[in-house]
C-alpha cells in the first residue's frame, strides 16, 4: 500500500497531509486520555502495536503473482478505535519511509490515510455494529481485521487513480486497474491475517479478561461467552 | 471442549493453504515474479501517466536502503521490536496471573 515518494504531486501530498493531520493530532491526545486513566492498558497497547510491527514488515506472496503487506491493524482499532490505530501506523511508516524508501515523507501523509485512518475506521465502523449483537467475539475479531486490510489497500487504489485517472474512462477506470493490482494480491493474505489476529485474541481473552471488559471492548457476557469456549 | 483448539487448527490450515497457493502459482505462473505490489503500482503509474521512470524525482530526498540485505535487516529490526512488545507482553501478564 505504499505509494513511493515522488508518486504523487506536490498537491495531493498537502492534502493528504492536510486530512491525516487532525487523526493524528487526535490520536495523540486521545491516547495519553486512555494511558493516565488506566495504566494497564499501555500493555494491550504493547501487543496491539507490536502486531502491526511484525505484520506490516512481512511482505507476502500472493495469488497475483506479486508480494504484498498485510497491515495488521485489526486488533488495535478493536481495542483503542481508529485514532490511537493512527498513531502506531504512523510511527511504522515514518520508520519505514525513513530507512526502507517503503513510501516517503511527501507521501507519508497519504499513507496515513489509507492504512492509518480509511481501514481502521472502516473496520471499527463493523465492529460498533456487531459488538451488541450475538455475533461471537472471534468472527468479530476475523472480520474487522480482514475488512480494515482490504480497505487500506482499496484506499491506496482510490488515491492513485485521483492522481493518475487514464486517459480513456478516467477515474473510474484507472481506479479498477489499481484495484486489480492491489486489492486482489490482498484477498488472501487479508483472511490469513484475520485468522491469525483471532487466534491472538483468543490468548488475550485467555490471560487478561478483565482489561477488555474495563476498557469496555467487549461486554462482560460476551466475554464470557468467548471463554467458555476455549 | 468440542471448540476448544478450533482456532489453532484453523490457523495452521489457513497458513498451509496460503504456501500451497503460493507453491502452485510459483510453478504455473512462469512470468510471475513476486515483486512488490507496490512497484507493480508504480509501473502502472508510469504507464497511465506516460512519464518514465527517470522522471519521477522524490520531493523529499530520500535514504534508501543500499542493498537488498541491507533492506532486509532494517525489515527484520521492525519484525524484532514487534516481537519484543508482544512477548514481552504475553510474558507480564502469565506473570500477573500466576502471583493473582
Amino acid at each position: 500500500m505504499h505509494i513511493m515518494e515522488g508518486g504523487l504531486s506536490w498537491q495531493w501530498c498537502l492534502v493528504w497531509w492536510l486530512i491525516a493531520l487532525p487523526f493524528l493530532i487526535y490520536g495523540v491526545h486521545h491516547l495519553k486520555k486512555i494511558l493516565a486513566a488506566d495504566r494497564e492498558a499501555l500493555p494491550l497497547l504493547g501487543v496491539t502495536g507490536g502486531f502491526i510491527f511484525i505484520l506490516s514488515s512481512l511482505k507476502l506472496p500472493s495469488i497475483t503473482g506479486s508480494c504484498s503487506h498485510p497491515t495488521g491493524t485489526g486488533l488495535s482499532t478493536i481495542s483503542f478505535g481508529p485514532w490511537i490505530t493512527t498513531v502506531v501506523c504512523a510511527i511504522v511508516l515514518l520508520f519505514q519511509s525513513l530507512f526502507l524508501a517503503h513510501g516517503g515523507l511527501s507521501v507519508l501523509g497519504a499513507n496515513i490515510v489509507s492504512m492509518g485512518i480509511v481501514g481502521p475506521s472502516a473496520g471499527y465502523v463493523l465492529y460498533r455494529l456487531l459488538r451488541d449483537t450475538s455475533v461471537n467475539v472471534y468472527l468479530t475479531v476475523f472480520l474487522v481485521t480482514a475488512l480494515a486490510d482490504m480497505f487500506t489497500y482499496v484506499t491506496t487504489s482510490l488515491q492513485l487513480a485521483l492522481a493518475f485517472p487514464a486517459e480513456t474512462g478516467g477515474l473510474f477506470s484507472s481506479f479498477v486497474m489499481f484495484l486489480g493490482v492491489f486489492a486482489v494480491t490482498q484477498v488472501p493474505l487479508a483472511i490469513v491475517e484475520g485468522i491469525v489476529l483471532a487466534l491472538v485474541f483468543k490468548y488475550i481473552i485467555t490471560l487478561k479478561p478483565d482489561i477488555l471488559i474495563r476498557l469496555r471492548i467487549f461486554s462482560a457476557e460476551k466475554i464470557d461467552e468467548a471463554r467458555s469456549r476455549i | 471442549m468440542g471448540f476448544r483448539y478450533t482456532l489453532e487448527i484453523l490457523t495452521i490450515v489457513a497458513i498451509i493453504a496460503f504456501c500451497a497457493i503460493f507453491l502452485y502459482t510459483s510453478s504455473t505462473m512462469s512470468d510471475a515474479e513476486f515483486a512488490g505490489s507496490d512497484n507493480v503500482g508504480s509501473e502502472l503509474i508510469m504507464r497511465l501517466s506516460g512519464n518514465t521512470e527517470g522522471s519521477f524525482q522524490p520531493l523529499i530526498p530520500q535514504w534508501e536502503p543500499p542493498s537488498g540485505e541491507i533492506e532486509s535487516c532494517l525489515f527484520a529490526l521492525q519484525a524484532a521490536v514487534g516481537g519484543i512488545l508482544v512477548g514481552g507482553v504475553f510474558g507480564y501478564w502469565i506473570g500477573q496471573k500466576k502471583k493473582a
